[in-house]
Protein backbone atom coordinates (compact mmCIF):
# COMPACT_ATOMS: atom_id res chain seq x y z
CA UNK A 1 0.00 0.00 0.00
CA UNK A 2 1.93 3.23 -0.82
CA UNK A 3 0.37 6.30 -0.12
CA UNK A 4 1.33 9.04 -2.93
CA UNK A 5 1.98 13.14 -2.33
CA UNK A 6 1.81 14.31 -5.74
CA UNK A 7 2.37 17.88 -6.02
CA UNK A 8 3.02 18.67 -9.50
CA UNK A 9 2.41 22.04 -10.66
CA UNK A 10 3.83 22.71 -14.37
CA UNK A 11 3.60 26.15 -15.47
CA UNK A 12 2.96 26.34 -19.13
CA UNK A 13 5.81 25.76 -21.35
CA UNK A 14 5.28 28.96 -23.01
CA UNK A 15 6.23 30.53 -20.17
CA UNK A 16 9.39 28.62 -19.56
CA UNK A 17 10.43 28.93 -22.96
CA UNK A 18 13.21 31.63 -23.24
CA UNK A 19 12.13 34.19 -25.30
CA UNK A 20 14.15 37.07 -26.66
CA UNK A 21 13.73 40.08 -24.93
CA UNK A 22 13.42 43.31 -27.56
CA UNK A 23 15.06 46.01 -25.74
CA UNK A 24 17.20 44.46 -23.45
CA UNK A 25 20.90 42.90 -24.11
CA UNK A 26 19.71 39.81 -22.43
CA UNK A 27 19.58 38.81 -25.98
CA UNK A 28 23.16 37.82 -26.00
CA UNK A 29 22.39 34.76 -23.85
CA UNK A 30 19.60 33.64 -26.07
CA UNK A 31 18.72 30.58 -27.05
CA UNK A 32 20.36 28.52 -24.63
CA UNK A 33 20.55 25.33 -23.35
CA UNK A 34 21.96 26.04 -19.85
CA UNK A 35 19.85 28.54 -18.65
CA UNK A 36 16.37 29.64 -19.44
CA UNK A 37 16.27 33.13 -18.75
CA UNK A 38 12.48 34.38 -18.50
CA UNK A 39 11.51 37.75 -20.18
CA UNK A 40 9.58 38.91 -17.37
CA UNK A 41 11.24 37.63 -13.61
CA UNK A 42 7.99 36.35 -11.85
CA UNK A 43 7.97 38.33 -8.23
CA UNK A 44 8.04 35.30 -5.73
CA UNK A 45 4.83 35.62 -3.24
CA UNK A 46 5.53 35.06 0.57
CA UNK A 47 6.57 31.15 1.93
CA UNK A 48 7.76 30.00 5.26
CA UNK A 49 10.81 27.71 5.42
CA UNK A 50 13.10 26.53 8.04
CA UNK A 51 17.10 26.58 7.63
CA UNK A 52 19.23 24.24 9.38
CA UNK A 53 20.18 26.35 11.53
CA UNK A 54 16.43 26.70 12.86
CA UNK A 55 15.82 30.38 11.88
CA UNK A 56 13.20 31.41 9.75
CA UNK A 57 13.69 31.17 5.68
CA UNK A 58 11.04 33.27 4.58
CA UNK A 59 10.86 35.65 1.29
CA UNK A 60 13.11 38.14 3.34
CA UNK A 61 16.11 35.68 2.90
CA UNK A 62 16.05 36.03 -0.56
CA UNK A 63 15.95 39.56 -1.12
CA UNK A 64 19.36 41.22 -1.83
CA UNK A 65 20.93 38.29 -3.29
CA UNK A 66 21.52 36.21 -6.35
CA UNK A 67 19.94 33.15 -4.96
CA UNK A 68 20.34 29.01 -6.31
CA UNK A 69 17.94 26.78 -5.44
CA UNK A 70 17.49 23.08 -5.61
CA UNK A 71 14.88 20.79 -4.65
CA UNK A 72 16.38 17.45 -3.44
CA UNK A 73 16.93 15.06 -0.21
CA UNK A 74 19.78 13.90 1.66
CA UNK A 75 18.65 9.76 1.06
CA UNK A 76 19.40 10.48 -2.42
CA UNK A 77 22.61 8.73 -3.93
CA UNK A 78 23.33 10.00 -7.77
CA UNK A 79 21.52 13.09 -8.49
CA UNK A 80 21.95 15.45 -4.84
CA UNK A 81 25.55 15.16 -4.31
CA UNK A 82 26.37 15.23 -8.15
CA UNK A 83 24.28 18.80 -8.16
CA UNK A 84 25.45 19.98 -4.87
CA UNK A 85 28.94 19.24 -6.05
CA UNK A 86 28.46 21.04 -9.40
CA UNK A 87 26.94 23.68 -7.31
CA UNK A 88 30.03 23.68 -5.00
CA UNK A 89 32.45 23.61 -8.02
CA UNK A 90 30.18 26.97 -9.62
CA UNK A 91 30.43 28.92 -6.21
CA UNK A 92 34.07 28.55 -5.61
CA UNK A 93 34.70 29.91 -9.27
CA UNK A 94 32.38 32.78 -8.75
CA UNK A 95 34.59 33.07 -5.45
CA UNK A 96 37.36 33.90 -7.64
CA UNK A 97 36.03 36.08 -10.55
CA UNK A 98 36.48 39.66 -10.50
CA UNK A 99 33.16 40.54 -9.03
CA UNK A 100 33.04 37.54 -5.97
CA UNK A 101 30.23 36.13 -4.66
CA UNK A 102 28.92 37.79 -1.83
CA UNK A 103 26.02 38.47 -3.35
CA UNK A 104 25.28 35.32 -4.34
CA UNK A 105 23.50 32.10 -2.37
CA UNK A 106 23.19 28.26 -2.74
CA UNK A 107 20.09 26.79 -0.77
CA UNK A 108 19.35 23.38 -1.05
CA UNK A 109 15.39 22.50 -0.11
CA UNK A 110 14.57 19.22 1.53
CA UNK A 111 11.35 18.13 0.49
CA UNK A 112 12.01 15.29 2.32
CA UNK A 113 11.07 17.01 6.26
CA UNK A 114 10.00 13.40 7.41
CA UNK A 115 13.85 12.40 7.50
CA UNK A 116 16.11 15.90 7.09
CA UNK A 117 15.92 17.42 10.38
CA UNK A 118 18.10 20.83 10.38
CA UNK A 119 20.79 18.90 11.85
CA UNK A 120 21.06 16.23 9.42
CA UNK A 121 20.39 18.89 6.52
CA UNK A 122 23.23 21.12 8.33
CA UNK A 123 25.54 18.09 8.01
CA UNK A 124 24.88 17.55 4.79
CA UNK A 125 24.67 20.88 2.94
CA UNK A 126 27.79 22.55 4.54
CA UNK A 127 30.14 19.24 3.30
CA UNK A 128 29.61 20.32 -0.13
CA UNK A 129 30.28 23.96 0.98
CA UNK A 130 30.38 25.27 4.23
CA UNK A 131 28.40 28.35 2.78
CA UNK A 132 25.57 26.22 2.02
CA UNK A 133 22.07 26.36 3.14
CA UNK A 134 19.93 23.83 3.59
CA UNK A 135 16.13 24.75 4.49
CA UNK A 136 12.83 22.71 4.46
CA UNK A 137 9.22 22.82 5.54
CA UNK A 138 6.08 21.12 5.73
CA UNK A 139 4.13 19.88 2.95
CA UNK A 140 2.09 22.95 2.14
CA UNK A 141 5.15 25.32 2.37
CA UNK A 142 7.43 22.97 0.01
CA UNK A 143 4.34 22.90 -2.63
CA UNK A 144 3.75 26.64 -2.03
CA UNK A 145 7.41 27.48 -3.28
CA UNK A 146 7.25 24.29 -6.14
CA UNK A 147 4.62 25.76 -7.40
CA UNK A 148 6.07 29.30 -7.76
CA UNK A 149 8.64 27.82 -9.86
CA UNK A 150 7.21 25.23 -11.58
CA UNK A 151 8.95 22.43 -9.38
CA UNK A 152 7.66 19.02 -9.26
CA UNK A 153 8.45 16.62 -6.31
CA UNK A 154 6.41 13.17 -5.15
CA UNK A 155 7.31 11.40 -2.03
CA UNK A 156 6.34 7.54 -2.34
CA UNK A 157 6.21 6.68 1.40
CA UNK A 158 5.06 3.23 2.20
CA UNK A 159 4.73 2.62 5.76
CA UNK A 160 7.11 0.79 7.28
CA UNK A 161 9.56 1.24 4.61
CA UNK A 162 12.73 3.62 5.69
CA UNK A 163 14.21 3.46 2.19
CA UNK A 164 10.98 5.14 -0.04
CA UNK A 165 11.78 7.14 -2.59
CA UNK A 166 11.47 10.55 -3.73
CA UNK A 167 11.23 12.11 -6.75
CA UNK A 168 11.95 15.38 -7.83
CA UNK A 169 12.80 18.16 -9.88
CA UNK A 170 16.32 18.02 -10.91
CA UNK A 171 17.31 21.49 -12.28
CA UNK A 172 18.41 24.71 -10.32
CA UNK A 173 16.04 27.96 -10.11
CA UNK A 174 17.57 31.20 -9.96
CA UNK A 175 16.43 34.05 -7.73
CA UNK A 176 16.99 37.30 -8.53
CA UNK A 177 18.13 39.87 -5.49
CA UNK A 178 14.51 41.38 -6.06
CA UNK A 179 12.98 37.68 -5.08
CA UNK A 180 11.84 37.31 -8.51
CA UNK A 181 12.25 34.01 -10.14
CA UNK A 182 14.43 34.72 -13.15
CA UNK A 183 16.11 31.69 -14.58
CA UNK A 184 16.08 28.16 -14.27
CA UNK A 185 19.60 26.08 -15.55
CA UNK A 186 18.74 22.48 -16.46
CA UNK A 187 20.50 19.10 -16.44
CA UNK A 188 22.72 17.80 -17.21
CA UNK A 189 24.36 20.69 -14.65
CA UNK A 190 28.31 21.82 -15.76
CA UNK A 191 30.19 24.32 -12.74
CA UNK A 192 31.49 26.33 -15.30
CA UNK A 193 28.89 26.64 -17.96
CA UNK A 194 26.82 28.11 -14.85
CA UNK A 195 29.50 30.08 -13.29
CA UNK A 196 29.69 31.94 -16.71
CA UNK A 197 26.26 32.14 -17.84
CA UNK A 198 25.49 33.70 -14.34
CA UNK A 199 28.31 36.10 -13.97
CA UNK A 200 27.37 37.27 -17.61
CA UNK A 201 23.71 37.37 -16.56
CA UNK A 202 24.90 39.36 -13.50
CA UNK A 203 26.69 42.27 -15.25
CA UNK A 204 23.72 42.83 -17.48
CA UNK A 205 21.05 42.87 -15.22
CA UNK A 206 23.22 45.20 -12.59
CA UNK A 207 21.93 47.59 -10.92
CA UNK A 208 18.29 46.87 -12.59
CA UNK A 209 18.10 43.75 -10.24
CA UNK A 210 18.70 44.84 -7.21
CA UNK B 1 69.86 -12.93 -7.04
CA UNK B 2 68.36 -9.45 -7.24
CA UNK B 3 67.21 -10.19 -11.41
CA UNK B 4 66.11 -13.43 -10.27
CA UNK B 5 63.48 -11.88 -8.10
CA UNK B 6 62.70 -9.34 -10.37
CA UNK B 7 62.00 -11.90 -13.05
CA UNK B 8 59.92 -14.01 -10.70
CA UNK B 9 57.58 -11.14 -10.12
CA UNK B 10 57.37 -10.66 -14.20
CA UNK B 11 56.22 -14.22 -14.48
CA UNK B 12 54.10 -13.89 -11.73
CA UNK B 13 52.18 -10.25 -12.87
CA UNK B 14 51.76 -11.88 -16.60
CA UNK B 15 48.93 -14.26 -15.45
CA UNK B 16 47.10 -11.14 -13.93
CA UNK B 17 47.52 -8.78 -17.27
CA UNK B 18 46.79 -11.66 -19.51
CA UNK B 19 43.45 -11.76 -17.64
CA UNK B 20 42.59 -8.34 -17.64
CA UNK B 21 43.17 -8.20 -21.40
CA UNK B 22 41.09 -11.34 -22.76
CA UNK B 23 38.50 -10.51 -20.20
CA UNK B 24 35.08 -11.02 -21.64
CA UNK B 25 33.97 -7.84 -19.71
CA UNK B 26 36.39 -5.24 -18.42
CA UNK B 27 35.91 -2.69 -16.07
CA UNK B 28 37.52 0.85 -15.65
CA UNK B 29 37.77 3.94 -13.73
CA UNK B 30 35.48 2.30 -10.99
CA UNK B 31 34.66 4.52 -7.54
CA UNK B 32 32.22 5.20 -5.63
CA UNK B 33 31.17 8.77 -4.41
CA UNK B 34 32.36 9.71 -1.05
CA UNK B 35 29.03 9.93 1.50
CA UNK B 36 28.06 13.19 2.96
CA UNK B 37 28.05 12.89 7.00
CA UNK B 38 24.97 11.22 7.93
CA UNK B 39 24.23 9.67 4.81
CA UNK B 40 24.09 5.66 4.42
CA UNK B 41 23.41 5.62 0.56
CA UNK B 42 26.37 5.61 -1.29
CA UNK B 43 26.61 5.57 -5.43
CA UNK B 44 29.18 3.30 -7.40
CA UNK B 45 30.38 4.19 -11.07
CA UNK B 46 32.60 2.74 -14.11
CA UNK B 47 32.74 1.91 -17.78
CA UNK B 48 31.94 -1.42 -18.64
CA UNK B 49 33.61 -2.56 -21.68
CA UNK B 50 32.36 -5.50 -23.80
CA UNK B 51 34.93 -7.27 -25.52
CA UNK B 52 32.78 -10.44 -27.17
CA UNK B 53 31.02 -10.13 -30.10
CA UNK B 54 27.94 -11.02 -28.14
CA UNK B 55 25.96 -9.36 -25.82
CA UNK B 56 26.61 -9.60 -22.47
CA UNK B 57 24.10 -9.02 -19.60
CA UNK B 58 24.77 -7.47 -15.72
CA UNK B 59 22.73 -8.99 -13.92
CA UNK B 60 23.10 -8.23 -10.17
CA UNK B 61 26.06 -6.87 -8.17
CA UNK B 62 27.02 -7.42 -4.82
CA UNK B 63 29.66 -6.63 -1.82
CA UNK B 64 30.17 -7.64 1.47
CA UNK B 65 30.95 -3.93 2.07
CA UNK B 66 27.44 -2.90 2.12
CA UNK B 67 24.18 -4.20 3.29
CA UNK B 68 22.75 -4.01 -0.11
CA UNK B 69 23.70 -3.22 -3.39
CA UNK B 70 21.38 -2.31 -5.96
CA UNK B 71 21.91 -2.08 -10.32
CA UNK B 72 19.45 1.55 -10.11
CA UNK B 73 18.98 4.14 -13.24
CA UNK B 74 18.36 7.47 -12.98
CA UNK B 75 15.88 8.81 -14.87
CA UNK B 76 13.78 11.72 -15.74
CA UNK B 77 9.91 11.47 -16.65
CA UNK B 78 7.93 14.44 -17.57
CA UNK B 79 10.03 16.42 -15.19
CA UNK B 80 10.49 14.65 -11.95
CA UNK B 81 13.74 13.39 -11.10
CA UNK B 82 13.98 9.33 -9.71
CA UNK B 83 15.71 6.26 -9.35
CA UNK B 84 14.48 2.52 -10.40
CA UNK B 85 15.62 -0.41 -9.69
CA UNK B 86 17.25 -1.86 -13.53
CA UNK B 87 16.93 -5.97 -13.27
CA UNK B 88 19.57 -6.32 -16.11
CA UNK B 89 21.67 -3.85 -18.16
CA UNK B 90 22.63 -5.25 -21.32
CA UNK B 91 25.67 -4.20 -22.78
CA UNK B 92 26.28 -4.13 -26.69
CA UNK B 93 28.67 -6.51 -28.31
CA UNK B 94 31.99 -4.84 -28.38
CA UNK B 95 30.91 -1.57 -27.41
CA UNK B 96 31.11 -0.07 -23.71
CA UNK B 97 28.95 1.38 -21.38
CA UNK B 98 28.73 3.70 -18.37
CA UNK B 99 27.48 4.11 -15.10
CA UNK B 100 27.92 8.04 -14.25
CA UNK B 101 26.16 10.33 -12.55
CA UNK B 102 22.37 11.00 -13.55
CA UNK B 103 22.24 7.57 -15.44
CA UNK B 104 23.16 3.99 -14.63
CA UNK B 105 24.67 3.21 -11.20
CA UNK B 106 25.17 0.98 -8.35
CA UNK B 107 22.81 1.83 -5.26
CA UNK B 108 24.94 1.17 -2.03
CA UNK B 109 23.44 1.03 1.01
CA UNK B 110 24.38 1.18 4.20
CA UNK B 111 28.66 0.53 4.27
CA UNK B 112 30.40 -1.79 6.90
CA UNK B 113 32.67 0.74 7.52
CA UNK B 114 32.81 4.39 7.18
CA UNK B 115 33.98 4.81 3.54
CA UNK B 116 36.42 7.73 3.01
CA UNK B 117 38.38 9.00 -0.04
CA UNK B 118 41.24 7.49 -1.08
CA UNK B 119 39.84 4.02 0.44
CA UNK B 120 38.85 0.91 -1.72
CA UNK B 121 36.00 -1.10 -1.34
CA UNK B 122 35.59 -4.55 -3.64
CA UNK B 123 32.05 -4.99 -5.74
CA UNK B 124 31.25 -7.96 -7.52
CA UNK B 125 29.52 -7.88 -10.55
CA UNK B 126 27.25 -10.66 -12.49
CA UNK B 127 26.60 -11.53 -15.32
CA UNK B 128 23.89 -13.93 -17.32
CA UNK B 129 26.17 -16.96 -18.31
CA UNK B 130 27.91 -17.21 -14.94
CA UNK B 131 30.59 -14.75 -15.38
CA UNK B 132 31.45 -12.70 -12.51
CA UNK B 133 34.23 -10.18 -12.07
CA UNK B 134 35.25 -8.50 -8.45
CA UNK B 135 36.02 -5.19 -8.87
CA UNK B 136 38.03 -2.32 -6.78
CA UNK B 137 36.15 0.81 -6.56
CA UNK B 138 38.25 3.94 -5.38
CA UNK B 139 36.50 6.13 -2.78
CA UNK B 140 36.78 9.47 -4.59
CA UNK B 141 35.06 13.08 -2.55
Amino acid sequence: MMTSVVLAVMLGGVWLAATYRENGSRAILLPDQVMTLFPDPKPLTAFAFTDHENRVFDLSRLKGKWSFLFFGYTHCPDVCPTTLATLARAHESMVKSTAGAKDVQFVFISVDPKRDTAGKLGQYVTYFDASFLGVTGDNAQLGNLAGQLGAVYELAITPGVDNYPVYHSAAVFLVDPRARYHAVFAPPLDAEAISRRFELLRDLEGPEAT
Amino acid sequence: MKSRHLVGLIWALIPIAAAAEGADVSVRDAWVREAPPGVSMMAGYMVLQNNTSRAQMLVAARSSGFESVMIHRTRVKQGLTGMEHAPQVELLPNANLSFAPGGYHLMLLNPKRALRAGDRVDITLEFRGGLVISVAYEVRK
